[in-house]
C-alpha cells in the first residue's frame, strides 16, 4: 500500500560518471569522520530495528502458545516472560531511534556545510574568472549552479546517504534474519523481487517514450502560449484569435494524447509494489501457517515474517528512487565543478601603479575574442595625461572593447598598451584598475540605499561627501525628492528609478573614486533628450582635468575632444582634433556632413 | 474557485469510475488481515490443512482482483487530471484572448504564461494526488476501522492514543518549523539576488576592485541560509524517528493489552495479529492525508492565481454595426484614460481627428501618454471617458472585427511569430499572394530576405531588432487598410533606411497616417504634428508653426538639430 508516484521526469543523466563521482568524493573527505559517525549510527539504528520483529514473533508465540493452553485448559499466558521480551522490544525501538536521529543531525551537519563551501566557491570563482569566461557562460545557467546545482547535489548526497545506507543493510539484515526463521518462506518472498524489478524497468522504459513524446509536445504549446501573450497586441489588432485558438487546441490536444498516457504508464509503478507486497503477504500467511502446522515454525514467526517482508518491499522502492536522485546530483556536480574548474583571472604581478606622469600608448594593438576573427587590427595612438580622447564609429566597430583592453578586462594579442612607457602587463591588474574610472552604458546599480551605490566608489566616504557627489552629477534633486531621500532603497530590478537616473549615480559613484583616467560611455537614445542634457553635464564635470576616453555620441562632446579616433572593423582609419578632421574631407566629413542633411 | 471546477462536469462519470474502483481496491485490501486471522484462529488452532489452502486461494484472488483494480485508478485518474488541465487551459486561453491592455495591466504577460502553464500543472499534479491518495486513505482508514470494530477487542483505545501522539508531534514540529519555511524562501531569494547582482555587475566589480566586499557581502547571505537550514533540517528530522517509535511502541502495547484482553475476553492470536495491521493502516492513511494537507497552501496558490484569471472581467465588449463608410475619418472627442488603481490620468481631455489623405504625428517623452493615444483607436483599451468616433459612431458600437480590419497597426516592440516570412505576412492580410507580400517586403526595404519560407523563430529572435522592425512594417502595410497606426517604430533604423521607408509611405495617400516618435526628423514633414505632454496635448500644428509657438517642441527640435549645426 504505497503512495504511487505521480509525475516523473527523466532523470538527467552526468557525462563522466567515474569523474563526477570522484569530485563528490572528494567533496566528503573534509568530513570523514562525521560521515563514519552517520554509518555507524545507521548501522546501529537499523540492526536494532531488524532485531525488534524477531521478539515480537516470539511475544506473538507466547501468547498462541498461552492461548492454546487456555483452550485445552492445560494453563495461561506467561504473562511474565511476554513482558520481559516486550522490555526489551522498547528498548531496541527507542535505542533504534536515537541513532536514526543522530544520524541524519551528523549527515545534514556536513551536507549543509558542503552546499554552504559551494556556493562560496561559486561565488569567488565568479568573481575571479577572465571576463571572456563570465560572457561564455549564459547568466542563468551560471545562477542556476549557485542554487538549483548546489540543492539537487545536497539533496542527492543527504538522500542517497540516509536511505541507501539505510536500505543496503536492512535489505542484507532482513534477509539473514528471514534465512534464520525460514529458507523456503525467505526464497517464496525473495523471488519475487527481481521480477518486480525487471518490470518496473521495463515499464520505466516503456513510459519513457511516451514521455518523450509529450515533453515535445508540451514544449510546441508552451512556446505557443509564451508567443501568443507576448504579441498580444498584434493577435488583436489583426484579428488573429480565431487562428490562435485553432492552432491552439490542435497542439493542446496532441499533447493531451501523449501526455496522459505517459503519465499513466509511469504511474503503473505503484500497482505492482502494491502487488508484489500484497501477493507477499499472502504467500507468507498460507506457506507460514503450513510450516506452523509441520512444527517447522513458530505463529510468531509468521508475524515477525510479515513485518520482515514490509521492510524488504520499502528499501527496494527507496532505491530505484534514490538512484534517479544520485544521478540529477551527480550531474549537478558535473556542472558546479566544470565551472570551478575554469582557471582564475591571471594576476602574476605585484606591481603597484599609483599615477599616471606621462600618459598611455597604445601599440600596434590586435585582439580577436575568437581565433582568425579579429576585432582590434594593429591600433597604434597616444594620449597624453590629461587629454580627453573621443572614440567614435559604428556600432560592433570595437569602440568598447579598446577601453576593456586598457582595463585588461581582455589581454591583447599582439602589440603593446603602455602607461608611462612601461606595459601594462607588467602591472598588478587590481592596482592598475583602481586607476580607472568606467561609466557604462548599462548601468549596473545593486538593490540596496542610494547612498550604498555611490558610496561603492569609495568605501571609506562620509555622508557629506556622498551628497556632495550627488549634487556635483545633479542627482541630488531627484533623489532628496524621493520619499526616503538618500536611504531610498532601489528594488532589484533597480528599475524604480529612470534609466537616466541610473546614469546620473553611476557618475557619482565614479566622481566620488576619484579616479585618475575615466572611461564613459555615453548615453544614447533611451533617455528622453532633458535628461540626456543632465547627464552630459554631469560627465562634462566629472572628466574636468582628467584623462578621459569617450566613447561618443553627441557631436558637441567630439568637438570638444582633444583628439577623435574614428573606427572602423577594428581599424583606426581617421585621427586627430575636429578641425583636422574635418579638413582631411574624409570618412569623418563625410559622415557628419550625411547626416546633417537627413537630420534637417 | 468555481469557475476552476468547470472542466470537471464532463468527465463526472469518469470520476465514478475512479471512486469505484478505489473502493474494490480498499475493499480486498482490507479482507487479507482477516483472512489472516482466521488462517491463525481456525486453520492452525484446529491443523485444518484444506481450510488454509481454500483461503489462501481466495487471498489471491482478491490480491489480483485489488491489482486490477490500482491499475483502473491509474488510468482513469491520468485521463481525468490531464484532461482536466487541458481544458483548463483552453478556457485560460480564450479568456486571455480578450483581455484588454486594461486587463493586462493588472496581471503581466509573463505571469499570463506562469499560469497557463506551470500553475495548471501545478493543479493537475494535485489533481493525481487527490485521486490516488486524497480518496484513497480516508476509504482505507474507515475501512481499517469498521474492520478493527468487526474484531471485537477492547484494545481500540490504543489507537486513539497513538492517534493523539503523532497529532501532537506533527503539531508541535509544524510549530516550529512552519514561520521558518517563508523565511528560508525569503534567504533563497536574497541569495539569488546577491548571485545575479554580482554576475550582472562583474565589469564594474572588476573595474572598483571591489572582490573582496562582494565576497563578504554573499558570504553574509550564505550564512544565514545556512543557519536557517540546519535549524529547519534538525527540526524536522526529528519527525521520522519518532514517528517510527510510535508506530512500534503501538504494537508492544497491542501485543501487552492484547494478551490480557485474550485472558480476559478470550479473543484469539489471530485477532491481536490483523488488529495490528489495521491499525497500521489507520494511522498510516491519517499520516497520508497530512501529507497532502502540507501541499495544500502551494496548491491554493495556483488556484488562487489562475481563478484571478478566470474571474477578470472582461472591459472590452463587442459591438454590432458592421458598416462603415469607404473613407472614414476618427475623431477623438474629450478623451481620458486612466489606468486602474492608478491616481494620475494617463491621457486628459484628447481632441483630435483623423482624415483621409492626411498625416498626423504624436511627439513628446517617454511615458507622455503617445502610445496609450494608439492603442486607443484599435480598442486594445477602451477610454475611460469621452469617445472616439468614426465617421460620427462610437467605435464601441461598431463590431470589433470590422474595426479592426480597417485599422493598420504597428507598435513599438516589433513582435514576429514563430513560422516563415509568409506565413508572418499573412497576419496582415490573410489571402496574400507572393506578389503582394514581395511588394510590401519591398516598401519596407526589406532587402534581407530572399526566401519567403525563410524560418521565423520564436519572436522572431532569428533577425535584429531593425530588421523586425522592417518585417512588422511589411506585415501592417501589406494590405489596404483606412488607418495606418505607426509607434515609434523606426527607432531602429538608420536615418537612410527610415527616410526610404517614409518615401514609400507615401503610396498609402487615400488613408489616413498617425506616426508617433520621439525624433524631429521622423515626424517634421507631417501636416499635423501633436505636442503631448503628461498625458496632454499642449501645442498642435506644423513643424512650421510649433517652432516658433511651443516651447518643449523648440527645446526638443532645438537639442536634436543644433547638435548637428554645432559641428560646422
Amino acid at each position: 500500500m504505497s503512495p504511487r508516484p505521480l509525475k516523473r521526469k527523466p532523470p538527467e543523466k552526468p557525462v563522466d560518471n567515474k569523474k563526477a563521482i570522484r569530485n563528490i568524493l572528494t567533496l566528503l573527505k573534509d568530513h570523514k569522520w562525521k560521515l563514519i559517525l552517520t554509518v555507524i549510527c545507521a548501522v546501529v539504528s537499523t540492526v536494532f530495528t531488524i532485531i525488534a520483529p524477531l521478539m515480537i514473533g516470539n511475544a506473538t508465540t507466547i501468547i498462541f502458545d498461552g492461548i492454546n493452553n487456555m483452550i485445552h485448559n492445560t494453563g495461561t499466558i506467561d504473562v511474565d516472560s511476554l513482558i520481559n521480551i516486550l522490555i526489551i522490544v522498547v528498548i531496541l525501538y527507542i535505542v533504534s531511534s536515537v541513532f536514526s536521529y543522530l544520524q541524519s543531525i551528523f549527515l545534514i551537519e556536513v551536507t549543509t556545510k558542503i552546499s554552504y563551501d559551494l556556493r562560496e566557491r561559486i561565488i569567488n570563482k565568479i568573481l575571479h574568472l577572465p571576463m571572456e569566461k563570465v560572457e561564455e557562460n549564459k547568466r542563468g545557467d551560471i545562477l542556476s549552479r549557485v542554487t538549483n546545482d548546489v540543492d539537487s547535489l545536497q539533496n542527492g548526497i543527504t538522500q542517497s546517504f540516509i536511505q541507501l545506507t539505510t536500505a543496503v543493510i536492512t535489505l542484507i539484515g532482513v534477509f539473514i534474519m528471514m534465512l534464520f526463521i525460514n529458507v523456503w518462506m525467505t526464497l517464496a518472498t525473495v523471488i519475487l523481487i527481481p521480477i518486480a524489478f525487471l518490470l518496473i524497468r521495463f515499464m520505466t522504459k516503456y513510459s519513457q517514450s511516451y514521455f518523450l513524446k509529450q515533453l515535445e509536445f508540451k514544449g510546441s504549446l508552451n512556446g505557443q502560449i509564451e508567443e501568443t501573450f507576448t504579441g498580444h497586441d498584434i493577435i488583436r489588432a489583426f484579428n488573429q484569435e480565431d487562428i490562435s485558438m485553432e492552432k491552439f487546441e490542435s497542439d493542446n490536444e496532441n499533447w493531451f494524447t501523449q501526455e496522459w498516457k505517459s503519465q499513466f504508464y509511469s504511474s503503473l509503478n505503484g500497482p505492482l509494489m502494491n502487488f508484489v507486497s500484497n501477493f507477499t503477504y499472502v504467500v507468507v500467511a498460507v506457506l507460514g501457517a503450513v510450516f506452523t502446522l509441520q512444527r517447522v515454525i513458530a505463529v510468531g514467526d509468521i508475524m515477525a515474517f510479515f513485518q520482515y517482508t514490509q521492510s524488504f518491499t520499502r528499501p527496494i522502492q527507496q532505491i530505484t528512487r534514490v538512484m534517479n536522485q544520485i544521478q540529477t546530483a551527480m550531474a549537478a556536480s558535473e556542472r558546479i565543478f566544470e565551472f570551478l574548474e575554469y582557471e582564475d583571472e591571471e594576476n602574476s604581478s605585484n606591481r603597484q601603479m599609483s599615477e599616471i606622469k606621462e600618459g598611455i600608448t597604445f601599440t600596434n594593438v590586435s585582439f580577436s575574442y575568437t581565433p582568425n576573427e579579429k576585432i582590434i587590427k594593429n591600433l597604434s595612438f597616444d594620449v597624453k595625461k590629461g587629454d580627453k580622447i573621443a572614440i567614435i564609429g559604428e556600432t560592433g566597430a570595437g569602440k568598447t572593447t579598446i577601453v576593456k583592453l586598457l582595463m585588461r578586462f581582455y589581454d591583447i594579442d599582439s602589440g603593446s598598451i603602455k602607461i608611462d612607457g612601461v606595459d601594462i602587463e607588467e602591472f598588478d591588474k587590481n592596482s592598475l584598475r583602481s586607476l580607472i574610472g568606467m561609466v557604462l552604458q548599462d548601468s549596473w546599480l545593486f538593490s540596496d540605499t542610494v547612498a550604498n551605490n555611490i558610496r561603492y566608489g569609495n568605501l571609506d566616504a562620509s555622508d557629506d561627501e556622498i551628497v556632495d557627489a550627488a549634487g556635483q552629477v545633479y542627482a541630488d534633486n531627484f533623489i532628496r525628492q524621493s520619499k526616503d531621500g538618500y536611504e531610498s532603497v532601489l528594488n532589484e530590478d533597480t528599475d524604480n528609478i529612470s534609466h537616466g537616473q541610473k546614469q546620473l549615480l553611476t557618475i557619482a559613484r565614479t566622481i566620488l573614486s576619484k579616479k585618475e583616467v575615466l572611461i564613459l560611455d555615453e548615453a544614447t537614445s533611451s533617455v528622453d533628450t532633458r535628461t540626456e542634457k543632465l547627464i552630459q553635464k554631469a560627465m562634462d564635470k566629472l572628466m574636468e582635468g582628467k584623462t578621459s576616453f569617450i566613447i561618443a555620441h553627441r557631436l558637441s562632446t567630439i568637438r570638444n575632444a582633444d583628439k577623435i579616433i574614428v573606427i572602423e572593423n577594428g581599424e583606426i582609419i581617421e585621427q586627430g582634433t575636429h578641425e583636422e578632421l574635418l579638413a582631411l574631407k574624409g570618412y569623418y566629413y563625410n559622415t557628419l556632413n550625411s547626416q546633417m542633411k537627413e537630420n534637417i | 474557485m468555481k469557475k476552476l471546477l468547470k472542466p470537471m462536469k464532463n468527465k463526472i462519470h469518469l470520476i465514478l469510475f475512479i471512486f469505484i474502483f478505489l473502493l474494490i481496491q480498499v475493499y480486498c485490501d482490507l479482507t487479507l488481515p482477516q483472512y489472516t486471522a482466521d488462517i491463525v484462529n481456525i486453520g492452525i488452532q484446529n491443523t485444518n490443512f484444506e481450510f488454509i489452502i481454500n483461503l489462501g486461494i481466495i487471498m489471491l484472488v482478491m490480491v489480483a482482483i485489488s491489482a486490477l483494480s490500482t491499475v483502473g485508478v491509474s488510468y482513469f485518474s491520468s485521463r481525468v487530471s490531464s484532461g482536466y488541465a487541458k481544458d483548463l487551459r483552453k478556457i485560460i486561453y480564450r479568456k486571455v484572448l480578450k483581455f484588454s491592455n486594461h486587463e493586462l495591466n493588472d496581471i503581466s504577460h509573463s505571469s499570463l504564461i506562469t499560469r497557463t502553464t506551470n500553475d495548471v500543472n501545478q493543479l493537475q499534479r494535485v489533481l493525481g494526488f487527490i485521486f490516488t491518495t486524497l480518496i484513497f486513505a480516508p476509504l482505507l482508514g474507515i475501512g481499517s476501522i469498521i474492520k478493527v470494530f468487526e474484531l471485537q477487542t477492547n484494545l481500540s483505545w490504543i489507537i486513539l492514543v497513538n492517534f493523539i501522539a503523532v497529532i501532537v508531534l506533527l503539531v508541535i514540529v509544524m510549530l516550529r518549523v512552519l514561520p521558518y519555511f517563508k523565511i528560508t524562501q525569503e534567504i533563497i531569494d536574497r541569495i539569488n539576488k546577491t548571485a545575479r547582482e554580482i554576475l550582472i555587475g562583474i565589469p564594474v566589480i572588476k573595474a572598483f576592485v571591489r572582490q573582496d566586499f562582494e565576497e563578504r557581502k554573499f558570504r553574509k547571505v550564505n550564512k544565514e541560509f545556512y543557519d536557517v537550514n540546519i535549524y529547519v533540517f534538525k527540526t524536522i528530522l526529528i519527525m521520522l524517528p519518532l514517528m517510527t517509535l510510535i508506530m512500534n511502541l503501538m504494537v508492544v502495547l497491542i501485543l501487552y493489552f492484547g494478551a490480557y484482553d485474550a485472558i480476559n475476553n478470550g479473543i484469539l492470536t489471530g485477532d491481536i495479529i490483523a488488529f495490528i495491521q489495521y491499525a497500521t493502516q489507520i494511522i498510516t492513511s491519517f499520516l497520508m492525508i497530512g501529507g497532502f494537507l502540507i501541499m495544500l497552501p502551494r496548491f491554493l496558490v495556483s488556484a488562487r492565481r489562475i481563478s484571478e484569471v478566470l474571474n477578470t472581467e472582461i472591459t472590452i465588449t463587442d459591438g454590432e454595426i458592421t458598416n462603415i463608410s469607404s473613407n472614414p475619418t476618427i475623431e477623438f472627442r474629450h478623451v481620458s484614460y486612466r489606468y486602474p488603481g492608478s491616481e494620475k490620468e494617463t491621457l486628459n481631455d484628447i481632441n483630435f481627428s483623423l482624415k483621409p489623405g492626411k498625416t498626423t504625428a504624436i511627439i513628446g517623452g517617454t511615458g507622455s501618454g503617445k502610445s496609450t493615444i494608439l492603442n486607443l483607436i484599435p480598442r486594445l483599451q477602451d477610454p475611460s471617458s469621452g469617445e472616439i468616433l468614426i465617421d460620427d459612431m462610437n467605435i464601441k458600437d461598431l463590431n470589433l472585427k470590422c474595426l479592426r480590419e480597417r485599422i493598420s497597426f504597428t507598435p513599438q516592440k516589433a513582435i514576429l511569430f514563430q513560422g516563415d516570412v509568409r506565413s508572418n505576412m499573412k497576419v496582415g492580410k490573410a489571402d496574400a499572394d507572393d506578389g503582394e507580400i514581395k511588394r510590401a517586403l519591398e516598401l519596407a526595404q526589406v532587402d534581407f530576405v530572399d526566401d519567403l519560407g525563410e524560418e521565423v523563430t520564436q519572436g522572431g529572435s532569428n533577425f535584429s531588432g531593425g530588421q523586425k522592425q522592417r518585417l512588422s512594417i511589411a506585415r501592417s502595410i501589406i494590405g489596404h487598410h483606412d488607418f495606418y497606426l505607426f509607434d515609434d517604430c523606426f527607432s531602429a533604423l538608420d536615418m537612410n533606411t527610415e527616410r526610404n521607408i517614409k518615401n514609400n509611405l507615401k503610396g498609402l495617400k487615400d488613408s489616413s497616417i498617425l506616426i508617433v516618435s520621439q525624433r524631429i526628423s521622423t515626424i517634421m514633414d507631417a501636416d499635423e504634428i501633436l505636442v503631448v505632454d503628461n498625458g496632454e496635448i499642449i501645442d498642435r500644428g506644423t513643424h512650421e508653426k510649433l517652432v516658433e509657438s511651443c516651447e518643449i517642441y523648440r527645446e526638443i527640435a532645438n537639442i536634436q538639430i543644433d547638435q548637428m549645426e554645432a559641428l560646422l
